[in-house]
């Protein structure tokens, strides 16, 4: 890179050329910086508030009404249930503390999406409707057991046919609605980003339509499907967190496995080498022989199972049955699979992050006085310190900058 | 019966609460256990402009006239309800947990039976377990007050406001999100407040099968007005938004449901002639006091209805004013005999 090229395209460059280890320190240097700016933010917004009593820091009675260090504590320890409280011997704490529960459930959800949005983006395409296959892949996952359970024996037999069908519908859902924007691109030139958003609209109005039609409980004051049976839930091994926490580290290994599944897919099958050279040198890949309309539809086909897969483990682990305001899952799976760089490996660790972020915020809402929407605001805070170097490499790969292109 | 008028009602409530502020200054020596009050919002959130705020009114109320502090949480969806709940019983220092709206219903369900030691209180809604005391409100005597309200005025030639009354036709109407046996209770209710007035006024009824669908309710009030109705009472949520809209285009009048809409959704004042306001702030505060006083009414459903401020029926904001006195005067007269038991109204049509 010569000295007359400007200096964001040698800055972007140093970030495209950064090794693994680089790329780390650069993560954490831009977690530490949100929290930095984090404390400032929280200092100022508590001295603007009015309240009553102020928090003492280090014995000095402060004149803001909101504590950044009890802020911080309850982000990243609360997160887990506060195990330093053994340290200090003012509690307890084991590894099964429902925040530790709600953490991992958060995570398990967000790998399945932030995988979703990895494909599709390796493979040059930006899934946005990841949002709108959650919530078909869920509904799927709900009718498909509810109309199943009859006909299948309860008890473990019933588990281990139930839950397979719930997350092959699911699966089947979200990737034909995933295939749709693929076919659209492929054989119309339809813009992908344009059709997904769209397509999350039809979504959610068609599940609502249909739920509120035909398949909500004449009882129900609620638009949601029956509740699935016991059977069909993912059962609560190898060992318990409680039933109540509605997480099951079956899922989370799933999850895992999954992970490692397209990880291997992307790496090392020939279908995963022509997916990523369609993603990065479409022309090259045309003219090595990939049939690239099919690997367009095939590869939004299989972010979109993966979707629905997300939406399927929403109702077999967490819900159990499919409600009308689902979580945001498949929007923050965009963010997860940024901060991954969108590596499937690293959409375990972001989605981790996300996780901790998630639980924590739980835990500053009950343990101190800070509205969520301050608390959003330094959840918002981290992903995007943590988020911008990663999206300047991505950019910067798009654009050919650096020297070997591998994003 | 002053209370009917909303005015009257608010400065005859901000008179309660001064008196029992002056009250609780007298008696506060009794202090040192204070009442420890959690509190999981509805997924709207504080800012709704409806259930949950309300329901932070009657904290506040609490908090000032009781010897209590609260903590509160606002889940974003249905699936945080669990977690939010379990995280005031796990804490074991809450004496009350209170839960605002029927979503939560499920989900308390599971974490009451799971925490028995645990103190809740479930607003609209039952949850039939001893540490549950579920507070809900009789929405079919206000719609009653309601129905009378409008099926007085049909007869007339009234106008007010943006609105008039079409002289050939005495019809009213009701729109509803979904039916469900707690939406029913609103519709029977003013069925037969219109009924009592007289059983030759026709009442239109629909579902609109969303509570969040404007256009949906929009073209219902559309086809109602046009089909002659003067007035139409939605329970329908953002659905009634729509209602309003189409009371302006057309000239007509709506009546609001669970908060004095002329207030909440001021751009529709000029239309909007009553709401039957459900006090869920009522509820919240009738929960904590019974907690702080020691008779908390674990495994009882209280209904709430016009007696006790649970349900009221509130004159808009605009068009109050305009209402005829001998009009008011009747409702007044039905809501005494409401409260005294001498007019049955059927929860279901």
């Amino acid at each position: 890179m010569s000295q007359d090229t400007p200096r964001w395209r040698r800055a972007i460059a140093r970030l495209v050329d950064a090794s693994v280890k680089e790329r780390l320190v650069i993560s954490v240097a831009a977690l530490v910086l949100a929290v930095a700016v984090g404390f400032v933010i929280v200092t100022l917004a508590g001295l603007a508030a009015s309240c009553t009593t102020h928090p003492t820091i280090f014995g000095v009675r402060t004149p803001s009404c909101y504590d950044p260090f009890a802020v911080y504590s309850e982000l990243f320890l609360g997160a887990i249930g506060h195990p330093e409280q053994v340290l200090f011997g003012t509690g307890t704490w084991t590894p099964l503390d429902f925040r530790v529960a709600s953490l991992l459930r958060s995570t398990t959800l967000l790998v399945f999406t932030g995988l979703a949005v990895a494909v599709s983006f390796r493979a040059g395409m930006f899934n946005i409707g990841v949002q709108g296959q959650l919530l078909l892949g869920a509904l799927a996952a709900a009718l498909a057991t509810v109309y199943a359970a009859p006909l299948v024996p309860g008890g473990v037999v019933g588990t281990l046919v139930l839950v397979p069908v719930g997350i092959v519908a699911g699966a089947l859902a979200g990737g034909v609605w995933g295939a749709i924007p693929g076919a659209l691109k492929a054989y119309a030139d339809a813009n992908e980003v344009i059709t997904t958003i769209m397509l999350n609209f039809v979504a959610a109005n068609l599940a609502y339509v249909a739920v509120s039609t035909w398949f909500t409980p004449a009882d129900s004051s609620l638009v949601q499907t029956a509740t699935i049976p016991a059977a069909a839930r993912i059962p609560n091994v190898p060992f318990g967190f409680q039933p109540r926490d509605n997480f099951s580290l079956l899922g989370l290994l799933f999850a895992v496995a999954l992970v490692v599944g397209v990880a291997y897919l992307l790496a090392r099958t020939s279908f995963g080498y022509d997916l990523r050279t369609s993603g990065s040198q479409p022309e090259a890949a045309a003219y090595g022989g990939v049939k690239e309309k099919r690997t367009m539809v095939t590869s939004m086909g299989i972010s979109g199972a993966l979707g629905g897969i997300s939406g399927a483990m929403l109702v077999l682990m967490v819900q159990g049955r499919w409600l009308s305001n689902l979580p945001q899952l498949g929007f923050d799976g965009i963010t997860v699979s940024i901060l991954a760089g969108n590596n499937p490996l690293g959409v375990g660790f972001a989605a981790l992050l996300f996780g901790v972020l998630k639980s924590g915020s739980a835990a500053i809402g009950f343990g101190t006085n800070v509205p969520p929407a301050l608390v959003d605001v330094l959840r918002g805070l981290i992903i995007l310190f943590v988020a911008m170097p990663e999206f300047f490499r991505l950019l910067g790969g798009r654009l050919g900058v650096g020297g070997d292109v591998d994003a | 019966m002053a209370d009917f008028d909303r005015r009257e009602f608010l400065k005859l409530a901000g008179g309660t609460v001064g008196a029992s502020l002056v009250a609780g200054c007298s008696s506060g020596g009794g202090g040192g256990d204070t009442t420890k009050v959690g509190t999981v919002y509805g997924t709207g959130g504080l800012g709704d402009g409806s259930f949950n705020d309300q329901a932070k009114q009657g904290l506040e109320r609490a908090k000032k006239e009781l010897d209590i502090t609260y903590e509160e949480s606002q889940p974003e969806n249905n699936s945080e309800f669990a977690t939010d709940q379990q995280q005031y019983a796990q804490d074991g220092s809450f004496d009350l947990v209170n839960c605002v709206g029927y979503a939560q219903k499920d989900a308390l369900a599971t974490n009451a039976a799971d925490f028995p030691d645990q103190r809740w209180a479930l607003v609209d809604e039952t949850v039939d377990q001893d540490n549950v005391a579920s507070y809900r409100f009789r929405e079919e005597a206000g719609s009653y007050l309601v129905g009378e309200l409008a099926g007085l005025l049909t007869q007339r030639e009234f106008s007010a406001g943006s609105g008039a009354t079409n002289p050939d036709a005495t019809t009213v109407g009701f729109v509803g999100g979904i039916e469900t046996p707690l939406i029913k209770k609103f519709e029977a209710g003013f069925t037969a407040g219109v009924n009592d007035v007289s059983e030759d006024i026709d009442v239109l009824s629909s579902y609109v099968g969303s509570f969040n669908d404007p256009s949906a309710g929009q073209s219902q009030a559309r086809s109602m007005f046009n089909s002659g109705a003067d007035i139409i009472y939605h329970a329908s949520a953002a659905t009634g938004d729509g209602v309003f809209r189409a009371a302006q285009d057309i000239g007509r009048f709506a009546i609001g449901v669970d908060r004095d809409q002329s207030v909440t959704k001021s751009d529709f004042a000029d239309v909007v002639l009553a709401s039957m306001v459900k006090r869920v702030d009522t509820a919240v505060y009738n929960a904590i006091n019974a907690v702080a006083n020691g008779n908390f009414a674990g495994g009882e459903t209280t209904r709430l209805g016009l007696e006790d401020d649970g349900v009221a029926a509130v004159y808009g904001d605009q068009l109050g004013a305009e209402i005829p006195q001998s009009v008011k005067d009747a409702v007044s007269k039905s809501r005494t005999e409401l409260i005294a038991g001498d007019i049955d109204v059927p929860t279901e049509p």
